[in-house]
């Protein structure tokens, strides 16, 4: 064996542990989700489901309030993305096209934003939203999950914005383009890969959102999926088999949306995040 | 009507920043106030904040908190980088593992959080058969019922979570490093763990340093793994301020007292913070 394929054979093998270890919880949580109660509760458990059965899916789907929470987690992530990707739009090409006054203190603040623990400001969002009479409804997470939402939007455009060149808006302002115009004429189309990028980050940033959901959503007419996930597990028992399943119900449709979008998404992150 | 040149940029970036200042600052702003008074509203100084630094909770759970960031953290940067190292090598199929390895980050944390758990579980669990199948222990353990394990458990969902973020910036940043300095390292004699240590580390290190804080911040941010496997337990062996806060508001209702240790927790932070933005500054 020579030392390049030596060395070539020792990368396939890292690499087939790293896979083991990345994706061996989603088969477990796969093969536990066919399984009926009594073959969950065996030791020593099996690899694959004897008595393979869709019962904990039907369980999910039709006897607790998994869909209305799908509902209410759509609604919310839809548009507290679509509030954030215009707010984003907006002020990254202000930071990325303009000179004025206090910018370097105005990003200053918005990285302040990100970084903030949520958990520093629950108590008093809570109390907020309460005066607001928005707790409980769509718009009272929609309007915090902006929080968790708009300062890295902001930054992923604002890597985007400055890569095309100012020649393109120069021409149309030239011709009497308002600077708005330009934005929505001629800059936005040509970031579509970023904007993307912004829509997806956003949109899985507050499907996945947990504590927030918790705190501001009590009702079950506003409960997000996460939480309806939780519910499954109570103080004295959890059905592991709806949990399984559940869990498969909420990995899947971020699992694709996530593949079919990794190249943007990735990219537009580690510009936002590191201004690579 | 024409907005003057000067006025321009502000202008676009004015929504943004007013929804950011209405629910940032202003919470922020009432936290502090919230802080030094009491339930009636009347001030009450630094009464909260003597009553939390006083409870013993508290500082088991700055402790619990240090040792669940930090530990994750040192996990996560570590095995994100090794593993960062490894994608940048060339093999077939890498654009797949690639794309495979990053969905355990992109998945909602409260789905890690339930499917680890059932793996954790003491008498099914899958990691109890696996470990005594492979005589590594000889009695099931109590993972997340164990005050000694509970833990170690949970850094171990939170490293598994969050290594994919790290590998992936660590590849783009490996990407960014021209090819000539290796091919320099190697007509001077370099074997492959001297170009690691000599060109590839010292290249990342500024992508290390600013994942590291942003891997720190997010950590202390975060509640959802720990919340949803053990809430805190066995006995506050897990409990982590953020914990605490929460516990302290929602479920005991004093919301001045957990005012008071989210002040003392965002200062906390805080620091971390002003490290970042200078970071940050300097590469612009």
């Amino acid at each position: 064996m020579t030392a390049r394929s030596r060395s070539l054979s020792v990368v396939y093998l890292m690499v087939a542990l790293l896979i083991a270890v990345s994706m061996f919880p989603f088969l477990w949580m796969l093969v536990s989700s066919f399984k009926r109660l009594n073959e969950l509760y065996t030791v020593p458990p099996t690899w694959i489901p004897e008595t393979a059965t869709w019962s904990n899916y039907l369980n999910v789907l039709l006897e607790s309030n998994v869909p209305r929470y799908f509902l209410n987690s759509l609604v919310i992530s839809a548009g507290s993305t679509a509030i954030a990707l215009v707010l984003a739009i907006l002020a990254s090409y202000g930071f990325a096209r303009f000179r004025f006054r206090g910018k370097s203190l105005s990003i200053s603040l918005i990285i302040v934003g990100q970084l903030l623990p949520t958990a520093a400001i629950i108590v008093p969002l809570y109390v907020v939203l309460n005066y607001l009479g928005l707790l409980n409804t769509y718009l009272g997470l929609i309007l915090a999950y902006l929080i968790l939402t708009l300062p890295l939007s902001v930054f992923m455009l604002i890597s985007y914005f400055k890569g095309i060149p100012v020649e393109l808006e120069e021409a149309a302002i030239v011709d009497g383009a308002s600077r708005l115009g330009v934005l929505l004429r001629i800059t936005l189309p040509l970031s579509l890969p970023g904007v993307v990028a912004v829509v997806v980050y956003a949109f899985v940033t507050t499907w996945n959102e947990f504590i927030f959901a918790l705190c501001f959503a009590m009702d079950s007419s506003t409960k997000t999926l996460p939480i309806g996930l939780a519910e499954f597990t109570t103080e004295f028992h959890t059905d592991w088999g709806a949990v399984m399943a559940a869990s498969v119900i909420m990995t899947v449709p971020i699992a694709i949306l996530f593949l079919a979008m990794q190249r943007l998404f990735v990219g537009g992150l580690t510009a936002g995040a590191t201004k690579g | 009507m024409r907005i003057p040149k000067r006025f321009q940029g502000i202008m676009f970036v004015l929504p943004a920043l007013f929804v950011l200042a209405m629910l940032v600052f202003y919470p922020i702003v009432y936290t502090v106030v919230l802080s030094v008074t009491d339930p009636a509203g009347n001030y009450v100084g630094l009464e909260n904040f003597r009553s939390m630094i006083d409870a013993r909770l508290t500082a088991r759970a700055f402790w619990n908190t240090l040792i669940y960031v930090g530990f994750s953290i040192i996990f996560q940067v570590l095995i994100g980088t090794a593993v960062g190292i490894l994608l940048n090598n060339e093999f077939w199929g890498r654009g797949a593992v690639r794309a495979l390895i990053v969905v355990p980050w992109v998945i909602p944390g409260i789905v890690a959080a339930t499917t680890w758990a059932w793996m954790f579980h003491t008498e099914f669990g899958i990691i109890n058969y696996m470990a005594q199948s492979a005589h590594v222990i000889d009695q099931p353990v109590g993972w997340l019922t164990n005050p000694d394990t509970v833990l170690p458990a949970l850094i171990t969902v939170n490293v598994w979570k969050m290594f994919p973020f790290v590998a992936i910036m660590v590849l783009a940043g490996l990407q960014a490093i021209p090819n000539d300095l290796y091919e320099a390292a190697r007509i001077d004699g370099a074997r492959k763990h001297h170009e690691i240590l000599y060109v590839t580390l010292p290249h990342l290190r500024p992508v290390l340093m600013s994942i590291t804080l942003l891997l720190a911040i997010w950590g202390l941010n975060a509640i959802t793994i720990i919340y949803a496997m053990t809430k805190g337990g066995p006995a506050n062996r897990s409990l982590i301020t953020p914990i605490q806060i929460f516990r302290h508001a929602f479920e005991f209702f004093r919301f001045n007292e957990a005012a008071a240790l989210s002040v003392m927790f965002f200062g906390a932070t805080a620091l971390l913070m002003t490290l970042y933005i200078r970071i940050y500054a300097e590469k612009d």
